[in-house]
């Protein structure tokens, strides 16, 4: 598995497309609590996150228990765990946990690409 | 050279900017490229902190908040030049009215596209931007717009740059390129 992170708008997925030559259909963005393995790239894994939050379910209990189903997949999670603590509990709940679904997948991934300003930061 | 240096607040962008700017003129011409607008006495404080820290430097300043291109014409382009800041720029051009939050998103862009024409007509730039990318908020139509506006200008930058620098507390990371010896 790939795990790209990186801030907002710093060109994650344009990176994912050109490194692993995905095609449109070959992307899944999560929007809510479940997400659709069968696609090669998931993008927005932090939205994942964040229906988890609202949804009062546990996102690293759902990758382990999807695990044998993403172990070829590229996963790509904004970074939203580097700036203030926020003031709302649900909001400081998604910066948590996206943070250790983070370390969870980080540990799992056998490349991890911080992108920056369109550049690759290799992390692992 | 185009060198690209971005970082959080308050991590030393805009002092290492100057060193490379003065470094890279070897001691000829370079030029301090303002682009904030004072709209209050926090603004020109600012202003004047950064005037101080760059006091005997030598740099020549030139004042230019919106199409960047225009100073171009009154300048030495074989000299080294540090704009600081893309942020401010963005600002001035995304909202050409600082009492409204009407925004030219059009301008942004072509601020981006004038800022790499700019960076490929001198011989040296320096150019500070700020990264404001990694937040757990979900902020306003506005505030997003600019940031995504920003990001545009910061990829295209360092698409087009020799070196981009990431400067977390002081501390240099090379994101590609070299540091200028």
């Amino acid at each position: 598995m790939n795990l790209i992170i990186g801030g907002a708008y710093q060109g994650k997925l344009d990176f994912a497309k050109s490194a692993y030559d995905y095609q449109p259909e070959d992307i899944f963005t999560c929007s809510g609590g479940e997400i659709d393995f069968s696609t090669g790239c998931i993008d927005h894994v932090e939205e994942f996150v964040l229906a988890c939050v609202k949804e009062e379910k546990d996102p690293i209990a759902y990758f382990k228990a999807h695990k044998d189903k993403w172990q070829d997949s590229t996963l790509i999670c904004q970074d939203i765990f580097c700036g203030v603590v926020p003031l709302g509990a649900e909001m400081r709940a998604w910066r948590q946990n996206t943070g250790l679904l983070c370390q969870y997948l980080s540990n799992e991934a056998s490349r991890v690409s911080r992108i920056f300003c369109g550049l690759e930061q290799r992390l692992k | 050279m185009i060198l690209f240096i971005t970082g959080g607040a308050k991590t030393g962008k805009s002092s290492l900017a100057q060193d490379l700017a003065v470094a890279l003129s070897g001691g000829g011409t370079h030029y301090y490229v303002a682009t904030m607008v004072p709209s209050d006495e926090e603004d020109l404080q600012r202003i004047r902190r950064h005037r101080d820290d760059r006091a005997g430097m030598g740099f020549e300043t030139i004042e230019c908040g919106k199409q960047i291109l225009s100073c171009l014409d009154h300048v030495d382009k074989t000299g080294s030049f540090l704009l600081d800041s893309a942020t401010a720029l963005l600002l001035n051009e995304l909202f050409p009215d600082p009492t409204s939050c009407q925004m030219d998103v059009d301008a942004a862009y072509r601020c981006g596209d004038e800022l790499v024409a700019f960076a490929k007509s001198v011989a040296n730039i320096v150019i500070v931007s700020d990264y404001i990318y990694s937040d757990a908020e979900r902020y306003d139509e506005v505030t997003e717009t600019y940031r995504r506006c920003l990001a545009a200008i910061d990829r295209k930058l360092a698409a087009a740059s020799d070196t981009v620098l990431e400067i977390s507390s002081g501390n240099i990371y090379v994101h590609k390129g070299a540091l200028p010896v």
